[in-house]
């Protein structure tokens, strides 16, 4: 510990020394187990260290030893907060590799779960942000909503948070009868809700001093880091991988990308508030998209026969034989498909040695990345602001260990 | 306007124009950047992505040239060549994939290295290099020359080896930790449940700690204790 001669902020001539304060990894603040060291002159942070690794599962080691079928439910437990966009992520990796034909309507589900997954995954944003904040009444409200998308989800797949829903090639199955008029219900009343939120902390006075100027990461930092998603559109680059590398057929959809340029922690809560009305206008749109066509391509050294042909062709049946017990081969290559997730970007990095398992799969995890705005954002302010810029950051301790 | 309510709600208002990052990435145009930095894409039959593979010495170097150009630091890919079906110059694999989130142009730079030959960290160029090439130095076991902080990221500090080489042993392995506790998954297991600790999927190798394996107490667990 070294010994400092004044406490120069405060200008008083009393000794204080560095002090390091250890920060969970069990601390509700931290959103999962993150384990931050924080070295602190009085109050105010001059140095800021985070300690990864507690979720350690080896997800990538794990999916290099699956087929490429089975992977899809390892997927979306990597960031289960919006799990859609890994799952969505992967997929389209393996398509690209296979050379899959995905049909409209599977592509225009994928778009509604995709919205809705980001909608889900910024409603806990919200809650558990303001939270950490001190502002308890959000956290119920967010979670109203988070519960009626949960619930779409289980209608859709059974489950509410790791779907497992997609195939290579489309969807496991269609859609339940009724399932988009419940979306339709849910997303018209959500700008209300929208609109709820931001009355409870957009123009709060405590959340404007607690917010404003705080954890500001500039444009060339932003971009020095590698940041994606919220966090570097609220540092002015209006990057969004459904415009710029649009997958699931998004150029047919019409929606801003909310950007500011403010770069602090409110302009990143800001952005978010903004998605989501972006996100329910996409999903708008895709519910009148939804006609009525396959769900899967109808390439059968992809995708499972329909059960009925089992009973009939012979060939249905050796198709089903070698997809389960083996799976599908992609050629020797590599794929890397860009998604835009609640969090920024996520992309599968797969080489495949022509095997049914991937060679090498690389989880390009956005929270992962992002985290390390933490020891430059956090530097300077108080220790309270700290938690203001890691809720607004956003990480996922799912996604950044994997 | 009043401090306290803050700025208007409308986050994309009259500021600046700020484009959107265009949906076009002209395939020649890539090339011909590639060109101009001296390398071309790998010409084999995985023509999927635009990877460019570059000596180690010209790394930091060229680097710094696409930074200057705009270039961000999206991952870093390291990949274990040795069971690979086609033949490459070497063990490893290191990718970077950057980005140009104005122009939409995507470039994939590959280094091969052999097994204990180092590479230089490019956190002087990209802050963002510190947590990947962390994380690449843990998983894959390629060291990073003036790397700020080469430390493991993800794996507990008393794990032996790194997990996605593929000679790394799958399975349950036996397991002596810093603190001289020793695990044995199958026995741990019939411990728990009363029965017969089974066959494993342990598949030969040993992992290792840090404190040699003769000093190891080996006690195995009895039923009903954990």
């Amino acid at each position: 510990m070294t010994v400092q001669e004044t406490d120069t902020r405060s200008g008083s001539l009393l000794h204080t020394e560095t002090l390091s304060l250890n920060v969970g990894p069990q601390h509700p603040s931290t959103h999962g187990v993150l384990r931050l060291v924080v070295d602190m002159d009085g109050e105010y942070v001059t140095r800021v260290v985070n300690h990864m690794g507690y979720l350690h599962t080896g997800f990538e080691k794990t999916m290099e030893n699956r087929t490429y079928q089975q992977n899809v439910t390892y997927a979306p437990r990597t960031d289960y907060l919006h799990s859609f966009g890994h799952e969505l992520a992967y997929v389209l990796s393996v398509e690209k590799l296979m050379g899959a034909d995905v049909p409209e309507r599977a592509s225009v589900v994928r778009v509604i779960l995709h919205e809705l997954g980001r909608l889900a995954s910024h409603t806990v944003f919200f809650g558990t942000g303001l939270l950490d904040l001190g502002a308890l009444t959000p956290f119920f409200y967010a979670f109203r909503e988070r519960e009626a998308i949960l619930d779409l989800f289980e209608e859709v797949s059974g489950y509410r948070m790791n779907q497992g829903y997609l195939r290579v090639g489309g969807l496991s199955r269609d859609i339940p009868e009724g399932w988009a008029q419940h979306v339709s219900d849910f997303v018209n009343g959500l700008d209300r809700h929208i609109d709820e939120y931001e009355s409870l902390f957009a123009t709060n006075p405590i959340f404007i001093d607690r917010a404003k100027n705080v954890g500001v990461i500039p444009k060339d930092l932003a971009l020095d880091l590698g940041l994606t998603g919220p966090n570097l559109r609220a540092s002015g680059v209006r990057l969004d991988h459904r415009k710029a590398n649009p997958y699931c057929g998004f150029e047919q959809y019409d929606f801003e990308v909310p950007w500011a340029t403010e770069g602090d922690s409110y302009a990143r809560f800001m952005v978010r508030a903004q998605e989501m009305r972006e996100s329910a206008k996409i999903v708008r749109q895709a519910l009148g998209l939804l006609r009525p066509g396959p769900v899967k391509d109808p390439n059968r050294k992809i995708s499972l026969p329909p059960r009925e042909e089992l009973e009939t062709s012979m060939e249905a049946v050796i198709h089903h034989f070698k997809l389960v017990t083996e799976g599908f081969h992609p050629p020797v290559g590599e794929a890397y498909v860009p998604v835009e997730s609640a969090r920024g970007e996520v992309g599968y990095h797969l080489v495949s040695d022509g095997g049914s398992m991937p060679y090498r799969l690389k989880i390009r995890a956005p929270s992962f990345v992002n985290l390390q705005a933490m020891e430059y954002a956090g530097v300077g302010g108080q220790f309270a602001d700290l938690i203001t810029v890691l809720a607004s950051i956003d990480p996922v301790l799912g996604d950044v260990d994997r | 306007m009043d401090p306290l309510r803050g700025r208007n709600l409308d986050v994309q208002d009259d500021r600046q124009p700020n484009p959107v990052t265009p949906a076009v990435a002209p395939a020649a145009r890539l090339d011909a950047l590639l060109t101009e930095l001296g390398l071309a894409r790998e010409s084999t039959e995985e023509g999927l992505l635009p990877v460019a593979p570059i000596e180690p010495a010209r790394l930091l170097q060229t680097a710094a040239l696409l930074r200057a150009r705009g270039f961000m630091l999206l991952d870093v890919v390291g990949i274990d060549y040795l069971d690979y079906v086609l033949r490459k110059p070497a063990r490893f694999g290191v990718t970077y994939n950057l980005y140009q989130p104005d122009t939409n142009e995507r470039v994939f730079l590959r280094a091969y290295v052999e097994d204990g030959q180092h590479l230089p960290s490019l956190y002087p160029v990209w802050k963002s290099a510190n947590y990947l090439e962390r994380e690449v130095f843990d998983l894959v076991g390629v060291r990073f020359d003036d790397h700020p902080d080469l430390r493991k990221v993800l794996t507990p500090d008393d794990l032996d080896g790194h997990p996605l080489r593929k000679d790394f042993p799958l399975g349950e392995s036996p397991t002596l930790f810093r603190d001289g506790r020793f695990l044995d998954p199958a026995a741990f297991r019939a411990g728990l449940t009363g029965q017969q600790g089974g066959l494993t999927g342990w598949r030969g190798g040993e992992r290792k700690g840090l404190a040699p394996r003769a000093e190891a107490p080996v006690r195995e667990p009895k039923g009903g204790e954990s």
